[in-house]
Formats: structure tokens, C-alpha cells, sequence
């Protein structure tokens, strides 16, 4: 079996994790309030 | 500190899991979170399949029988809700749960208790959902669609049909998030993009497209309910609205949502075809980028399901043009499937019988897809039972089968167990039988120009319906034989080897079976992964 590399950069992996997952959310929510508002800027023209 | 290390190594041989009930409602684990949607999945599957009951019940002759034509409508809404919300997506997601960690050597998902919470929204959201059948004025019945200004006419119900639905929402895009970074950051060493099973792979594009689609529907659904309870207008006419701009932002997310329902079981296929051909895939990168196109092409086809509100002809031309444009990738994969079993040593046990049947009767739904997508016909075919013909050739047997034969796959890993071969042969030759008798005529009534979602009829459609509801009866029970199956399996099943099927490789015939609770807790070897991508 080779070393574990799971837990050799656990911590760096951990930040990746967080790192990607909020980048993701960020990209749901925009998309969720983009739409709201281009139909905002849509109603107003 | 020699002490504590020993300790933690015998911590680690045996399977520590918490015991009762919050193994599986403080449940972070991979396996009991995949185990959860699966039976969150099947129970749902029974509920929308008793609705459908209902239904074919209705239909079987002309004249009202049994329900009146609003309960009728609340039928044909829920079922499409809780089939598509309830059943198939948490089937997928149980799927994934349970198989991508273990196919790409990971121990677990890379956000575990994200994990937990995103699938216990599910039951809430569904208690509420069907609580709604319960209050005055009974549950949503504008169809699953949600088109202003009909469903803003929803009485009690509609606050929870839309609260519901963006709990399925925030449930869909958590559950996708977690995928994508599990499978961006948690792969073993060595298991690089293009090693990765076609499953993965599948389910990598399925959880970009959900992450894409599932706020816009949230979007929607949030403007529905401030037209409804806080006097704005953005689909009211009366107010200046747009209740067509409805059915585009509805469609731009509903049309990626029939991929995201449907990419998941190419992935499914391409493990199953190989293994019971004994021959590597055939064209596995070709498949990559097929699943890719596809879902590229799901972002620019939406208007094909309006083409009747009217626009112009340009716009017409190209989301026909762009609609077609799917068969290219789609002929590819069903190519490429056909071209695995060439001159392979064939054997049909269930999970190969539910793949082939898959085959067929899916590009049987593709190629009226086809005919759909051609405007001018499509005018003919708009709001009939062709319609209804085309999209359950696509779900049933295209979905709901692939599902199936990734349980019957999987379940002896899952298990240790065999499951009783014959009875599951049982099982998929009465449900392609009755899913043609069901779901074929409908064709034949369509193209004749019977509406859908209507409780009565013209005496004209009587036979086929007959024949359809009669098929339907035989589906559904049929697939009483499924959970029994699987709870006869999980009790008294023969216990199997790690390779469950001789041709079978990935990664997660490397471990026990069944695997243990933490799967890979040391990664893989590179010599273990070249075995296991053999394609």
C-alpha cells in the first residue's frame, strides 16, 4: 500500500473543500438572485 | 503515543458506527446517507406510483368513475412532482452517495454533514408537499409546471408547494455541490479525470447542470409567490407581467432538469454493458464527451416544449435546429454501447436485462423526442398524449429501468449478498412487458388527438386507454417485486466474493463486499486503479 496522502495534506485538502464548495454556492446564489434581478431590470425598462 | 497509534489501528479494523437511531438521523456516513435516499427514493416511487393508479383507474373508461375532475388535476401534478423530485433525483443522488466515493477511492464525501442536511430537507419537504392534499381547496393541480396565471388561482396549498419546492431545491444544489468537490478533490492518487468510471463522470455533469438550473426554477418560484402574496407582477398581464417569461425561465431550468434525470443512467449503463460483455467500453473517451455535449446542448433547446405560445420563426428554426442537434452525441453513446456488446461474451442477468431494455425503449422516447422537435409537427402533437407517450419512454424505461439495474448491480456489493436471480427476472420481464402495454398506446392515442390532462374523454380513445390503465395496473404491481427482492436479499442472500460479477471492474470491486464502513481509508495503489480502469 503507498503512504496516505489522505491525511499528509489533510489541512491543505480541508481548504480545498471549503475553498470549492463556497465558490459553488456563491455560483447557486447568484444564479437564484440574477434572475430575480434581471426580471427587475427587465419590468422596468 | 506506540499505544494510541495501536488503539486507533484496532479502532479502525472493525466497523465503529453508531447504533439506532442516530446512526442514521446524525448519519454522515456515505453508505447510511446513500441507503437513506435510496428508501427515501422507493417509498416515494410507491406514493407517486399509487397517484398514477388514480389516474389510469380514471381513464379506464370514459365518464367520471372514481375522483372529481380538481382531485384529478391534483393527481397528474403530484405524481410528476414526487416522481421527478421525490423518486428519481434522490434515487440518483443515493446512487452517487453510495458509489463515488468508492469508485474514485476516496473514504467518504468530502462534506459529510452537508451531507446529512441536505438529505433530511427531503422528508420535510415532501411531508409538506403531500400534507397539501389535506387542506382546503386540496393540493397544487395547475400541473407540475406551475404556469401563471393558473397556478396563482392554487387556494391554501400554494405557499406550501412553493416552500416545498425550493426545500427540494436547496436540497438538489447542496447534494450537487457536495459531489463536485468530492470528486474534485477527493480522488485517490493516480485516479486522474479520464480513469475515473463513466458513472463519475456522468454525475460530475449532472451536478454542474443542477448547480446551473436548480436556482433558476428557486428564482421562479420565489417571483411566483411575491406575485401571489405581495402585489408584484412579473408574470401577471394585468399588471404589465409576462406569464410567457414564466414558461422560459421555467423551461431553461426544466429542460437541463430532464438531462439531470437522465445523465446519471448513461453512466449507469456504460458500467453494466462492459461487464456483462466482458470487454472494455467501447470509445470511453467518445462517451465522455457525448455525456459533456449533451448537457451543453440541454442549455439551448428550452423553447422546444413552447413552441405553440408563438415566436418568431428564426427562434423556432434554432431551437429545432439545436433540439436535433442532441441525437449527434446521444446516436454516439447508444453506438458505442451497441459497438461494447460486438463479439462480446454475453450473459443477461438483471442488471443487463433492465441495460438492454434500456436501450431500446430509450431511443424509442428519443426518436419521438425527434419527431417533437420538428415545429410543425409539433403543433399537431402539442398538449396530447403523444407528449405523455414521449417523456414517460424516457423516464420509466429510460430512468426508472437504469435505477433499477444499478440496484441489481450493485446490491451484492452493497450487501455481500446474491439477491434471488430468478425472481429478478421475473421482475424485469413483467415490467418491459406492461411499461409498452402502459406507455405504447399512448402513442396511438396521441397522434389521434386525445388532450392530456383530462379526467374524462371522447368514446373514440376508450380502447387504448383500456389497454394503457390495464398495463399500468400490471407495472404497478410488478413492482411490488422489487423491495421484496432486496429485503430478501438483505436477509438470507448467498454471500459473494469482492467481484460480485466476473466481468465487473472499478475500483469498488476492490474492497469487500460488503465494503466496509470506511471505505477507503488508505488509497488505493496505482496498481489497483490501472486494474480497475480497464477501459
Amino acid at each position: 500500500m503507498q503512504p496516505l496522502p489522505h491525511t499528509i495534506d489533510a489541512a491543505q485538502r480541508r481548504r480545498r473543500v471549503r475553498r470549492s464548495a463556497l465558490l459553488f454556492g456563491l455560483i447557486a446564489a447568484g444564479f437564484y438572485v440574477g434572475f430575480i434581478v434581471m426580471m427587475l431590470v427587465r419590468a422596468t425598462r | 503515543m506506540a499505544e494510541h497509534h495501536a488503539h486507533a489501528a484496532a479502532h479502525d479494523d472493525h466497523d465503529h458506527k453508531p447504533h439506532g437511531w442516530r446512526r442514521w438521523v446524525y448519519a454522515t456516513n456515505h453508505k447510511d446517507i446513500g441507503t437513506m435516499y435510496l428508501i427515501f427514493a422507493g417509498t416515494m416511487f410507491f406514493i407517486g406510483g399509487g397517484m398514477a393508479m388514480i389516474i389510469r383507474a380514471e381513464l379506464f373508461r370514459p365518464g367520471l368513475q372514481f375522483v372529481d375532475p380538481q382531485f384529478f388535476n391534483s393527481m397528474t401534478t403530484m405524481h410528476a412532482l414526487v416522481m421527478i423530485f421525490g423518486a428519481v433525483m434522490p434515487a440518483w443522488t443515493g446512487l452517487a452517495n453510495w458509489m463515488i466515493p468508492m469508485q474514485v477511492g476516496a473514504p467518504d464525501m468530502a462534506l459529510p454533514r452537508l451531507n446529512n442536511f441536505s438529505f433530511w430537507i427531503l422528508p420535510f419537504a415532501f411531508t409538506l408537499l403531500l400534507s397539501s392534499l389535506f387542506v382546503p381547496g386540496g393540493a397544487p393541480a395547475g400541473g407540475w409546471t406551475m404556469y401563471p396565471p393558473l397556478v396563482l388561482q392554487t387556494g391554501a396549498s400554494f405557499p406550501m408547494l412553493i416552500f416545498a419546492v425550493h426545500m427540494m431545491g436547496a436540497s438538489s444544489i447542496l447534494g450537487a455541490i457536495n459531489v463536485v468537490v468530492t470528486i474534485m478533490n477527493m480522488r485517490a492518487p493516480g485516479m486522474t479525470l479520464l480513469r475515473m468510471p463513466l458513472f463519475v463522470w456522468s454525475w460530475l455533469i449532472t451536478a454542474y447542470l443542477l448547480i446551473a438550473v436548480m436556482p433558476v426554477l428557486a428564482g421562479a418560484v420565489t417571483m411566483l409567490l411575491t406575485d401571489h402574496f405581495f402585489g408584484t407582477t412579473f408574470f401577471t398581464a394585468a399588471g404589465g407581467g409576462d406569464p410567457v417569461m414564466f414558461q422560459h425561465i421555467f423551461w431553461f431550468f426544466g429542460h437541463p432538469e430532464v438531462y439531470i434525470l437522465i445523465l446519471p443512467a448513461f453512466g449507469i449503463i456504460s458500467e453494466i454493458i462492459p461487464t456483462f460483455s466482458r470487454k472494455p467500453l467501447f470509445g470511453y473517451e467518445a462517451m465522455v464527451y457525448a455525456v459533456a455535449s449533451i448537457a451543453f446542448l440541454s442549455f439551448i433547446v428550452w423553447a422546444h416544449h413552447m413552441f405553440t405560445v408563438g415566436m418568431p420563426l428564426a427562434a423556432q428554426l434554432f431551437f429545432m435546429l439545436s433540439t436535433m442537434l442532441i441525437a449527434i452525441p446521444t446516436g454516439v453513446k447508444v453506438f458505442n454501447w451497441t459497438a461494447t456488446m460486438w463479439k462480446g461474451s454475453l450473459s443477461f442477468e438483471p442488471p443487463m436485462l433492465f441495460a438492454l431494455a434500456f436501450l431500446f425503449l430509450f431511443t424509442i422516447g428519443g426518436f419521438s423526442g425527434l419527431m417533437l422537435a420538428m415545429v410543425p409537427a409539433d403543433y399537431q402533437y402539442q398538449d396530447t398524449y403523444f407528449v405523455v407517450a414521449h417523456f414517460h419512454y424516457v423516464l420509466v424505461p429510460g430512468a426508472v429501468f437504469a435505477i433499477m439495474a444499478g440496484v441489481y448491480y450493485w446490491l451484492p456489493k452493497w450487501t455481500g449478498r446474491m439477491y434471488d436471480q430468478t425472481l429478478a427476472t421475473w421482475h424485469f420481464w413483467l415490467s418491459t412487458i406492461f411499461v409498452n402495454v402502459l406507455f405504447f398506446p399512448q402513442h396511438f392515442l396521441g397522434l389521434a388527438g386525445m388532450p392530456r390532462r383530462i379526467p374524462d374523454y371522447a368514446v373514440q380513445f376508450t380502447d387504448w386507454n383500456m389497454v394503457s390503465s390495464i398495463g399500468g395496473f400490471g407495472f404497478g404491481l410488478s413492482q411490488l417485486l422489487f423491495p421484496y427482492i432486496i429485503v430478501q436479499c438483505v436477509r438470507s442472500g448467498k454471500p459473494v466474493g469482492n467481484r460480485a460479477w466476473e466481468g465487473a471492474h472499478g475500483l469498488e470491486w476492490e474492497l469487500p463486499s460488503p465494503p466496509p464502513y470506511h471505505s477507503w481509508t488508505t488509497p488505493p495503489s496505482a496498481a489497483v486503479i490501472a486494474r480497475g480502469a480497464a477501459h
